[in-house]
């Protein structure tokens, strides 16, 4: 792509979620995701075949109704409160109805049918800002709701998308399939506890947005999209192993990595609030998505998997310098023991 | 009957929705659009909004419909699909008409409706005040708003066109 129109579309993609984040009348945040909806469909398509082009239709149909149903939403709103600001969604019938709009955006259950699709038909870095950036507008819109939110619907998208998070990433060896089910039960994790305590959703977003972002940047350097190129890690550079494994460690949200900070936050804040089983069966859904992050570690880091003799002989014609790559490791593993500082969201 | 034209414009325009919905070929997708754009503009007009009617015959039925009536015309088939031409377009859209007929029975009979708004009959369609805002239209006040106020609309839904426009290049460009 032509370098001026690409930079000119990537900064329609930051204005519309800016747009969306900053605005308080409820049609500029509508023409927000509209922005960011048009101007990610040729980054999603940057590689141009059939695929990418199925993908980013899907991405594009199923976003599209979203915005046609938050539009409604809206207008329900408008009809019954007779104003446009975003502070309290009025009316229990519009707050649904917005609730079910966003958690299309986001992908969560019953909504998450496209996500590992969209993310399996595209390359690594679309895949990237797909399910980072534009994770963050709709979320910081659920942030500015969540008071008028109806808990039984929430609750039930959520714990549902963990289930379904954990449960489809089972089967998977397509890397970025499982990263799209990983999302899938990290949003979950993250609207549980957003009527309860948004302080906690930012602080589960932006560890998750590190964590991820590590992910995909160590599959980026070793450009593998699938569990057997990861497993080639040892030959190529075999520093990333032990980094996979940690990360995939953080994200699977065991101590004393920073993954087991939003996790055990959120688990507290639910057991404050005198709701025992959601959180203990939140945790135990969890364990399926740290099967088949073991699964990774197991077949990348912790064991040399088999392969035909010629694959133990790479050569690459030279590594990929991904400058934030050090620090995003550092801190997608090492934040636990600044929990106190999440204080600083409020 | 005229004070019930908003419910009996509604009506059409709701039909017509059904008559592209049901996805026959996009040319006569185009023709029920032109039957829906105009009962929309009378729909506003009744509503007071003349100024707002007037940019829906203009821009949407005479800019956008007759470029999307060209593009429909070059890329059309031999056989374009009408209505009774296919069995799956005319069921459904039998079902519509069939699903909107029992829907203004339910309005005209019963005293209150509650579907997702709750409205007290058809009464409750009728126009009685378009809310006079003085000497000047709402809708030109609208305009005026846009321009001194809303600048920071104009802006961005410029720039949304501009970017829509680029994007629209870039993916039918291809490699």
């Amino acid at each position: 792509m032509n370098p001026l129109i690409f930079t000119t579309i990537l900064m329609t993609v930051l204005l519309g979620t800016m747009i969306v984040m900053m605005s308080s009348h409820w049609l500029m945040i509508w023409i927000g995701f509209e922005m960011n909806l048009l101007a990610i469909i040729p980054i999603l398509m940057k590689k141009y075949n059939p695929r990418t082009m199925e993908a980013s239709t899907k991405y594009f149909l199923t976003q599209a109704t979203a915005s046609m149903l938050l539009m409604m939403a809206i207008i329900i709103n408008l009809m019954h409160s007779g104003q446009w600001t975003i502070t309290k969604v009025f009316n229990p019938t519009a707050s649904i109805i917005m609730t079910s709009a966003l958690a299309m955006k986001l992908g969560l259950t019953p909504f998450h049918f496209w996500v590992p699709e969209v993310t399996q038909g595209i390359s690594l870095t679309s895949g990237l800002i797909l399910l980072t950036w534009q994770k963050l507008a709709p979320m910081s819109i659920l942030y500015q709701i969540s008071p008028s939110i109806n808990l039984n619907i929430l609750l039930t998208m959520a714990v549902l998308s963990i289930l379904v998070g954990g449960w489809g990433g089972l089967n998977q060896t397509q890397l970025r399939k499982i990263m799209a089910y990983s999302s899938i039960a990290h949003m979950g994790w993250m609207t549980a506890v957003l009527v309860y305590s948004p302080t906690l959703t930012m602080l589960n977003m932006l560890i998750y947005i590190m964590m991820t972002l590590t992910m995909f940047m160590l599959f980026i350097q070793s450009s593998s999209t699938t569990t057997l190129s990861l497993s080639h890690t040892w030959n190529k550079t075999p520093l990333t192993t032990t980094l996979i494994l940690i990360t995939l460690l953080s994200m699977g949200g065991l101590p004393p990595l920073s993954g087991f900070m939003p996790k055990w936050m959120i688990i507290q804040e639910l057991t404050k609030n005198s709701s025992i089983i959601l959180p203990t069966l939140m945790a135990i859904m969890a364990l399926l998505n740290l099967y088949f992050y073991m699964r990774l570690t197991y077949s990348t880091s912790l064991t040399m998997f088999p392969s035909t003799n010629n694959m133990k002989m790479k050569w690459q014609f030279e590594t990929k310098q991904i400058t934030l790559l050090p620090p995003l490791i550092v801190m997608s593993s090492l934040l636990l023991p600044l929990t106190p500082m999440l204080s600083i969201l409020d | 009957m005229m004070t019930y034209i908003v419910f009996i414009l509604s009506v059409i325009f709701v039909v017509s929705f059904v008559g592209f919905s049901s996805k026959p070929s996009p040319i006569y997708g185009g023709l029920v659009l032109i039957v829906s754009g105009g009962v929309g503009c009378g729909i506003i007009m009744n509503f007071g909004g003349s100024f707002l009617g007037l940019m829906v015959f203009l821009i949407y039925l005479g800019g956008m419909l007759v470029v999307f009536g060209y593009t429909t015309a070059m890329a059309t088939e031999q056989y374009p699909e009408v209505w009774v031409s296919n069995t799956t377009v005319m069921g459904v859209f039998l079902l519509g008409l069939l699903m909107e007929v029992m829907l203004v029975l339910y309005v005209l009979k019963s005293e209150e409706v509650g579907v997702v708004f709750k409205f007290s009959g058809v009464g409750d369609w009728a126009i009685y005040d378009t809310g006079d805002s003085g000497v000047f239209s709402e809708g030109i006040m609208g305009v005026a708003a846009l321009y001194s106020y809303g600048a920071w609309v104009v802006i961005v839904t410029g720039w949304s066109l501009f970017v829509g426009v680029l994007v629209i290049l870039e993916v039918t460009r291809g490699d």
